[in-house]
């Protein structure tokens, strides 16, 4: 082109330019406002004990959904496509969550108040919670009458125990181990050595382990006292299979089902279809509706996308709801400081707990006061923003979340709440009584947005107490792989754990018992202390669950307070929001999420 | 692909413009004889104010990329400090600033970046010092190994050109930019020991080894091209006829007619390398958190939480680079012009 028309051209690429400036202006802050007021409500909250219901708890029907209405369809966009639906293989929080609407156990979780926070431990296939005499020795189970299989089939003993003797197979893998150790009485994996084969090569559990006297009577005999096998039993991977429907690994993708809903199509990866279980008498089933007629799911939506659909509110978004996603961090004060929105939200605590695990198994970290020092060191807030603020993750005092049975919030013995940024001048002067100051700090971070984002501010603050922190990126994929072993080269790294039922007989002993530690098992910190693992094996054998929750509360705080191995880091929660013309929204503690069983089309 | 540059001054002849006649020419010749290409660039190029202009917000930015620790220290702050954690009351439980438009006020001129809450003013300043430092070092080290294995295989031709145009081949199919996102992880875990911290340094080693493995090729080709042409000229015979090494002749008589399109390409590759290092550093494969660079300055700003709460964050590397970008655009375009008039339109 000629000078001058390059001269015209150059001057208007620069005004083009210039003029993007202008539109680029933003409010700011994207604070909430007054959520203060809703995180006391939530930390006063105690979880009260749950209570085991009896004969009448556990009939149905389950108490109606105010304004609950029958029809229509409902589409849920999850991130996550179902890796298992055989309940065996069932331990990950979306797949449990979706598989209360196609899967019923023996027991299960059923919500006694409409918005969630209340439950109680009931009977589900059974008539009751279960009932022992012998203070948890011996359990008996009675299954109900006129439960069915998708087909009409009825559902009986000879169907639990097949459930119960294929969690010894070798092709069940992924799910939960609790009731095949407490069966076999040992900890770890050597449980499989009981039934090596399952059931399929015509051995079975003898009596004095599983009894089935007849077609609706079923014993578990344990040789160590196990209360809280309610609990456990209600875990989505101890829900019922069908003896005959049995097809092993092509279950996983083909199960027999007795909920509500069964499967009418599911590509893995892409999409599935639930429509109504003609089958289901809602007579014997004190926890799930059958509002809705059907229900589309589809996978791979980002939360992003999901949100942002959802904020969208299109014809075909009203109906929608997700399952498992939440409203992503960047989204997050949009959603909370839109009044209309509010009725289409629901937020609450999920299970998990971030902790920063001290590698014990290392020499330098077993000084007590380096390790003092790191916890009052390490800064909080970094973790809190890189998950979306107080609306995504709440300061922590101790590792037991407020979902869990015995949460104390007064407990805060590093003092987060005032100082989330940590308190360095403190840890500099105890790094200088133990004459540590300058010495090297490995730290482990998950290379994905969040822990890049933390980890630096976390460095940052840790150097400023005097550590010379070296960070080391670890792939998200392998991650946990990686942190697990019993040799690797981290001093601190974070992990997140969750509850598997709301007693922290489910957090302390996988992350704290020095003999479940092995490549690949939950005790990262790997700490083996004789005197925790002796309050463990005390306190499993407490059958009152209120006495038993005060007694796991002291010990967390002994071992965040006394012994340090772990420096909790947060408690997760999260804002899900659905199509305005979902109904009967409600976070469930349990669950962690949204209740799928509740909801219906306006 | 410029063609080959018929270079005035050596007693080439002199080719009519626009109608221009000789007499003119014979009393310029007369005045002002010897004047050298390069003085004869210079005139025309200072004639184009597009490109002068262009080459004064190069300048700029690379002044300040130079100066940049200076320029810090004289503001007071640097770009790793969280001030998110220094600062709480500026901003709020996600990490967002809460006054408008990112928090820019006296004390912090462009504001604080959403998150961790880093000091926008020396972070851009500091990311364009990284981006420019490694792109020049790129595009040095491309032209060096351009000249280098294309004159060699022109002049010599043969199976010395024939070897290395092969390798030119080979190179140019491989997936430039897969390769590099790839390669990147693989070539930064060969040099740190597994407890430590990869060093800055390395992974600015590895990005520079990375492109300039398959950055060199285009002006490889053209160079060679060029030398060709040049090789067939009369005073090249008349080098090897006297008697001068093939050494000697490249250095003496080719090198410096091949400055040209040296410079006309190396104008136009340093800020493809920007762009390049920055998308690299945008994937998370180049330089990462928190050593300050202009391509993770983007891959912040398209975070949900930039562009749902701070959109402003997104303009300071953006508008920056966008302005860099065309002024060196702008730039190549009238040095080729300077050097070329014929193909000026």
């Amino acid at each position: 082109m000629s000078k001058g028309g390059r001269q015209a051209y150059a001057a208007l690429s620069v005004l083009a330019a210039g003029a993007l400036v202008l539109t680029g202006c933003s409010k700011g802050g994207s604070d909430t406002g007054d959520n203060k007021k809703q995180d006391k409500e939530n930390a006063q909250r105690q979880q009260a004990s749950i209570k085991f219901g009896g004969a009448s708890d556990s009939q149905g029907p389950a108490p109606e959904v105010p304004g609950a209405k029958s029809g229509g369809t409902i589409s849920v966009p999850q991130r996550d496509s179902l890796a298992h639906l055989d309940p065996a293989q069932i331990y990950v929080s979306n797949e449990s969550q979706m598989a209360l609407l196609y899967h019923r156990g023996l027991t299960g979780f059923k919500a006694t108040s409409n918005d969630g926070k209340q439950h109680e431990v009931v009977g589900d296939l059974a008539t009751d919670s279960g009932t022992t005499t012998d203070g948890g020795k011996t359990w008996k189970y009675t299954l109900k009458d006129g439960v069915k299989w998708e087909d009409g089939s009825p559902i009986t003993s000879k169907d639990v125990r097949q459930s119960v003797e294929r969690l010894f197979a070798p092709f069940i893998n992924t799910g939960p181990s609790y009731l095949q150790q407490w069966l076999a009485n040992t900890p770890g994996a050597d449980y499989r050595k009981l039934l090596p084969d399952g059931p399929y090569k015509g051995k079975h559990l003898p009596n004095s382990i599983l009894e089935t006297p007849d077609d609706k009577t079923i014993i578990f005999h344990f040789k160590t006292a196990h209360p809280d096998l309610p609990y456990a039993l209600g875990m989505v991977g101890y829900a019922m299979v069908s003896q005959k429907g049995d097809t092993k690994e092509r279950y996983d993708k083909k199960p027999v089902t007795c909920g509500p809903y069964k499967i009418a199509s599911f590509k893995s990866g892409k999409s599935m279809v639930l429509v109504k279980n003609p089958n289901w008498d809602p007579k014997t089933d004190p926890m799930r509706h059958q509002y809705v007629d059907q229900f589309n799911i589809t996978f791979n939506h980002q939360f992003e996308d999901s949100t942002k659909a959802l904020l969208a509110d299109g014809t075909a978004d009203q109906t929608s709801v997700s399952f498992q996603n939440a409203v992503d961090a960047g989204n997050l004060s949009k959603v909370l400081s839109d009044p209309k929105m509010k009725s289409r939200t629901v937020e609450g605590y999920q299970p998990f707990v971030g902790q920063m695990n001290i590698n014990m198994s290392h020499p330098a970290m077993q000084d007590k006061k380096v390790r003092e020092a790191i916890a009052y060191a390490l800064p909080v807030s970094p973790f809190q923003r890189a998950y979306g603020g107080s609306d995504a993750m709440d300061i922590p005092g101790g590792i037991i979340s407020p979902t869990v049975s015995g949460y104390d919030p007064n407990f805060d013995p590093w003092n987060r709440k005032n100082k989330p940024a940590g308190d360095p001048a403190k840890a500099k002067k105890l790094l200088q009584e133990a004459g540590k100051v300058g010495m090297k700090l490995t730290f482990g971070y998950i290379n994905s947005q969040e822990g890049q984002a933390y980890s630096t501010a976390m460095a940052a603050g840790l150097k400023k107490a005097g550590f010379d922190v070296q960070r080391q990126e670890i792939p998200a994929e392998s991650y946990y792989d990686q942190v697990s072993k019993i040799k690797n080269n981290y001093d601190i790294f974070n992990s997140n754990w969750g509850a598997d039922w709301p007693s922290a007989s489910t957090v302390i002993p996988p992350s704290f018992d020095g003999r479940q530690i092995a490549d690949g098992a939950s005790n990262y910190s790997q700490l083996n202390d004789p005197q925790v693992n002796n309050e463990i094996d005390r306190i499993n054998k407490i059958t009152d669950p209120v006495k038993a929750a005060a007694a796991w509360e002291k010990l967390d705080k002994h071992i965040v307070k006394d012994i340090i191995n772990i420096v909790p880091t947060g408690y997760f929660k999260q804002v899900q929001i659905a199509g305005s013309k979902i109904g009967g929204l409600a976070y469930d503690d349990v669950i962690g999420a949204i209740d799928p069983r509740r909801v219906y089309v306006k | 692909m410029t063609s080959p540059i018929d270079v005035e001054g050596s007693g080439g002849t002199s080719v009519v413009i626009d109608g221009a006649t000789q007499p003119p020419a014979a009393l310029e010749a007369k005045e002002l004889q010897g004047r050298s290409p390069g003085q004869l660039m210079w005139i025309r190029f200072k004639r184009d104010r597009t490109g002068v202009i262009s080459a004064g917000v190069v300048a700029f930015f690379f002044l300040i990329a130079a100066a940049a620790p200076l320029i810090a220290k004289l503001y007071g702050k640097n770009p790793y400090t969280v001030y998110a954690d220094e600062r709480p009351e500026l901003f709020d439980s996600a990490g967002v600033p809460v006054q408008p438009n990112g928090g820019i006020s006296s004390e912090f001129w462009f504001g604080l970046e959403p998150g961790n809450g880093y000091d926008v003013f020396t972070k851009l300043l500091y990311g364009i010092r990284t981006s420019l430092m490694i792109s020049l070092a790129v595009t040095v080290a491309t032209v060096l190994t351009g000249i280098l294995l294309g004159v060699t295989a022109g002049y010599l031709g043969g199976k010395a050109d024939y070897f290395i145009s092969r390798l030119i081949d080979f190179l140019l199919a491989f997936p430039a930019q897969l390769f590099f996102i790839a390669s990147m992880p693989v070539v930064v875990s060969l040099f740190v020991s597994p407890t430590d911290e990869t060093p800055v340094y390395v992974r600015v080693v590895a990005l520079i080894m990375v492109q300039w493995f398959l950055g060199w090729m285009s002006l490889g080709r053209i160079l060679r091209g060029t030398t060709l042409a040049l090789r067939e000229r009369e005073f090249i015979e008349a080098a090897r006829v006297s008697g001068a090494p093939p050494w000697r002749i490249i250095r003496r008589e080719i090198l410096p007619n091949v400055v040209t399109p040296i410079l006309v390409q190396g104008t136009y590759m340093l800020p493809n390398f920007v762009t390049a290092e920055a998308g690299l550093s945008f994937l998370g494969v180049g330089i990462v958190e928190p050593t300050p660079d202009w391509g993770q300055m983007f891959s912040k700003a398209s975070t949900e939480l930039v562009m749902q709460n701070d959109i402003t964050y997104m303009f300071f590397p953006g508008i920056s680079m966008i302005i860099f970008i065309v002024a060196f655009n702008l730039l190549g375009d009238s040095v080729r012009d300077a050097f070329d008039p014929k193909t000026a339109r």
